[in-house]
């Protein structure tokens, strides 16, 4: 009887190891807010149930410290198994072998069922290297309620009309900027400027991959931030982002103190989440013309999500099956992914084709419809070896115009010359 | 001739007895110095393996996650590395990591700035931090003061607060539109500032952040050093016909000279690690404002994994402290030698 019961006792306390040992534990590592991350969360869990094998857990940091956790943790199996980045990142993640090509099969997926140039963007050197998700653009958000009682009837097309109705827009004795401009969050400063120049037919960087930040385009939107500066329409101190990316950049539109500001569609959940019913007095516009752009073009960016090329076999086909269902057609509701449903719930523009179907009528959403309305003209933001430098670099010279610490001019050549050297430093 | 006693009656100690045939005669002073220099020689050896068992592990988690990782670090400064790979694809390079993070091109330039942007911040924070502590210090020290020990709690227990939390909330007290520091000073009728938000303000009010949530820490400190001060001393300064302030810069701050040399090298060593409020508030802005070594190396070394890069500054870093720690101790025995 006892040996009996010692071999029970053993069976019991072997069962829990035993059923571990056959379950696959993958880390999904992101940036999204608690609410977003519970919607993952969610999806993971009904992923499990229909796998059991598989444990999926969700691991979230502030976008600030996004890239950071991941290089720090990315170089050992320990690091998150899945990730979802910023495709600015891509090219240097995969030089230093950080990602894991997806899947033959899967790639065939992605490549029938998404736009060749959300593919191309989270392609490095032809490898496919994960799923698409989210395509980002930028147009004028501005306060209907302001605009009314400033007078102005429809929003600038031009920026000789962004300059005018920002100065009917500003009340210096009431807190009040006609044009909110963002400091101290990279893509906050160069999203906005860059689809400004773009829609003065410049660009950050030409087809030859070489900088063009002292082209006249370049020069003029410097220009139109130093004036917008130096009138007293835009103030700088109201302009302050968090590692969050919230801060008073939001909090002053969200009040009501700032008329105007070129933002992302992905900010409509902070918008309503910040301005409940006032949120209504919200509404988006094509971005402004400069006088040698021939439309409006918004800057476009993507996210995707990719594997660890680290993690071991196991963990890697396990986390490729779960983004494949996640990203999948099965996944969420009305034949869309999952994966759209999260994106959707925060304003954000899910890049696969079969969601832009599913969720065409959350996309019929006013806000997003200027956002749909760029995406034919919209301009990829330039993917290069060095990205993250580079960007950090300009948004040092387009801060120091807004503060006054450096003119236009001087702010587009030292912007060149640096952006020069940080990408051939880059490409060596 | 000194009658030679019977050496062979008396007990004596192996070692004592060598010395005593190998000198020959001596007086009795010299040979009892030597056997206690032979004695505290064999207790020594005797206590050498004890030695090494207890002070072992110490040196060893010191060895381990000090000194190797150091090494490293400086060895690493010389290489071409990605922080990504392994360290065998390192390739030397000489002192070309350390003309790069000095030289004229955007590296530098950031570099620089970072240098002088934690330089500023440390002598802000210890040139606030160290009065404010001994006047704290002298506050809570009066035992006829009521509440001195209520005051006390409340100046430590900022120490307490994780960064973290004081971070999130300083950012928003500091917000320029609405935030309770600009209606504070709006309501005496001066004007708000900018604080967080603009370039000439933003280091100045991480400063204030830090000094706030430190200056119990080193309030402490003070109130540790007052007590080593004999009464006595003050008593007869009073007898002497000396005043409290006559008594405080004669007698308080030369007897606190060790206590703030401590305090000042404490300091020093926090705020050169400031890390938290730039990477939770500012990130480095605006404009580079706030950009402090220890965020710049982070940037650098590990979001552009340029390894060799990140760890010429970080070798940078440390001989800078090593000069200023060392400035500071001579300084200090200056002012010691001088009184």
């Amino acid at each position: 009887m006892q040996k009996f019961m010692l071999v029970i006792g053993l069976a019991l306390a072997l069962a829990p190891s035993a059923a571990l040992a056959d379950t696959t534990n993958i880390s999904f590592l992101t940036h999204w807010a608690p609410d977003t991350v519970a919607k993952l969360e969610a999806a993971a869990a009904v992923y499990s149930k229909q796998h059991p094998d598989v444990k999926v857990t969700v691991r979230a940091v502030p976008f600030g410290d996004l890239l950071t956790t991941l290089r720090a943790s990315g170089g050992g199996a320990d690091g998150a198994t899945i990730a979802g980045i910023y495709n600015a990142w891509l090219p240097d993640l995969a030089k230093d072998k950080l990602l894991a090509p997806i899947p033959d099969a899967m790639g065939t997926e992605v490549k029938a069922d998404w736009p060749a140039g959300i593919v191309g963007a989270s392609s490095a050197n032809g490898v496919l290297y994960g799923f698409p998700n989210e395509i980002d653009l930028y147009a004028l958000n501005y306060n209907k309620k302001l605009f009314d009682a400033a007078g102005i009837k429809v929003p600038p097309k031009t920026w000789d009309e962004l300059t005018a109705d920002a100065k009917l827009l500003t009340d210096k004795s009431a807190g009040k900027q006609g044009f909110g401009l963002i400091n101290s969050w990279t893509a906050g400063v160069i999203h906005p400027f860059a689809s400004l120049l773009a829609s003065d037919g410049g660009a950050l960087v030409g087809p030859d991959g070489k900088p063009t930040l002292d082209s006249d385009a370049s020069k003029e939107t410097f220009a139109l931030y130093e004036s917008l500066i130096k009138n007293g329409y835009s103030d700088p101190t109201m302009g302050t982002s968090n590692a969050n990316t919230t801060g008073p950049f939001l909090d002053n539109f969200v009040s009501g103190k700032t008329g105007m500001i070129i933002m992302a569609n992905w900010w409509e959940s902070a918008l309503k989440s910040g301005m409940g019913s006032n949120f209504a007095d919200v509404a988006t516009a094509p971005i402004p013309m400069g006088p040698h752009g021939d439309k409006p073009h918004s800057i476009s960016y993507s996210w995707m999500t990719v594997v660890n090329a680290k993690a071991s076999d196991a963990e890697q086909k396990a986390a490729w099956d779960f983004l494949g269902w996640l990203d999948g057609p099965t996944s969420g509701p009305n034949g869309g992914s999952a994966m759209g449903d999260i994106l959707i719930s925060m304003g954000i523009l899910p890049s696969r084709t079969s969601d832009a179907k599913a969720f065409a009528d959350k996309l019929a959403d006013p806000f997003l419809k200027a956002y749909l309305d760029e995406v034919p003209d919209a301009v990829p933001f330039p993917v290069v070896l060095g990205g993250q430098e580079f960007s950090e670099s300009l948004q040092q010279h387009i801060e120091a115009v807004q503060f006054g610490k450096e003119s236009a001019a001087d702010a587009a050549s030292n912007a060149q010359a640096d952006a020069a050297d940080i990408l051939t430093r880059a490409a060596q | 001739m000194a009658a030679i006693p019977n050496t062979a009656l008396l007990p004596r100690k192996r070692e004592s007895l060598l010395l005593g045939w190998a000198s020959g005669p001596r007086n009795r002073d010299s040979r009892s110095r030597g056997n206690d220099a032979v004695n505290k020689s064999t207790h020594r050896l005797r206590a050498a393996p004890s030695i090494v068992v207890m002070l072992g592990p110490a040196l060893l988690l010191l060895g381990i996650f000090v000194v190797i990782p150091m090494l490293l670090t400086i060895w690493l400064s010389f290489q071409n590395w990605s922080s990504e790979t392994g360290f065998d694809t390192a390739h030397f390079v000489g002192l070309s990591n350390f003309q790069e993070i000095f030289g004229r091109a955007s590296v530098g330039r950031d570099f620089k700035n970072a240098l002088v942007n934690t330089a500023l911040y440390t002598g802000g924070s210890v040139v606030l931090l160290l009065p404010l502590s001994v006047l704290f210090g002298l506050l809570v020290y009066q035992d006829r003061v009521r509440g001195g020990v209520i005051l006390r709690t409340i100046l430590f227990s900022t120490y307490m607060v994780p960064m973290i939390a004081v971070a999130l909330v300083f950012s928003k007290l500091y917000a320029p539109a609405d935030g309770p520091l600009n209606e504070i000073l709006g309501a005496f009728g001066l004007p708000g500032s900018a604080w967080l938000s603009s370039p000439d303000t933003a280091l100045g009010s991480v400063v204030l952040l830090n000094v706030w949530q430190q200056v119990g820490y080193f309030t402490v400190l003070a109130v540790a050093g007052l007590t080593q001060i004999p009464g006595s001393v003050y008593e007869a300064a009073a007898i002497d016909g000396a005043h409290a302030i006559q008594r405080f810069f004669g007698i308080t701050l030369p007897l606190l000279r060790r206590t703030l040399l401590f305090s000042a090298v404490i300091a020093v060593i926090n705020a050169v690690q400031v890390f938290e409020p730039v990477a939770l508030i500012t990130q480095g802005g605006p404009v580079g404002a706030t950009n402090v070594l220890t965020y710049h190396i982070r940037r650098v070394g590990i979001e552009r994994s340029e390894g060799g890069l990140g760890s010429a500054m970080a070798v940078t870093l440390m001989l800078a402290l090593i000069v200023m720690i060392v400035a500071l101790f001579a300084l200090a025995r200056r002012g010691g030698d001088e009184a």
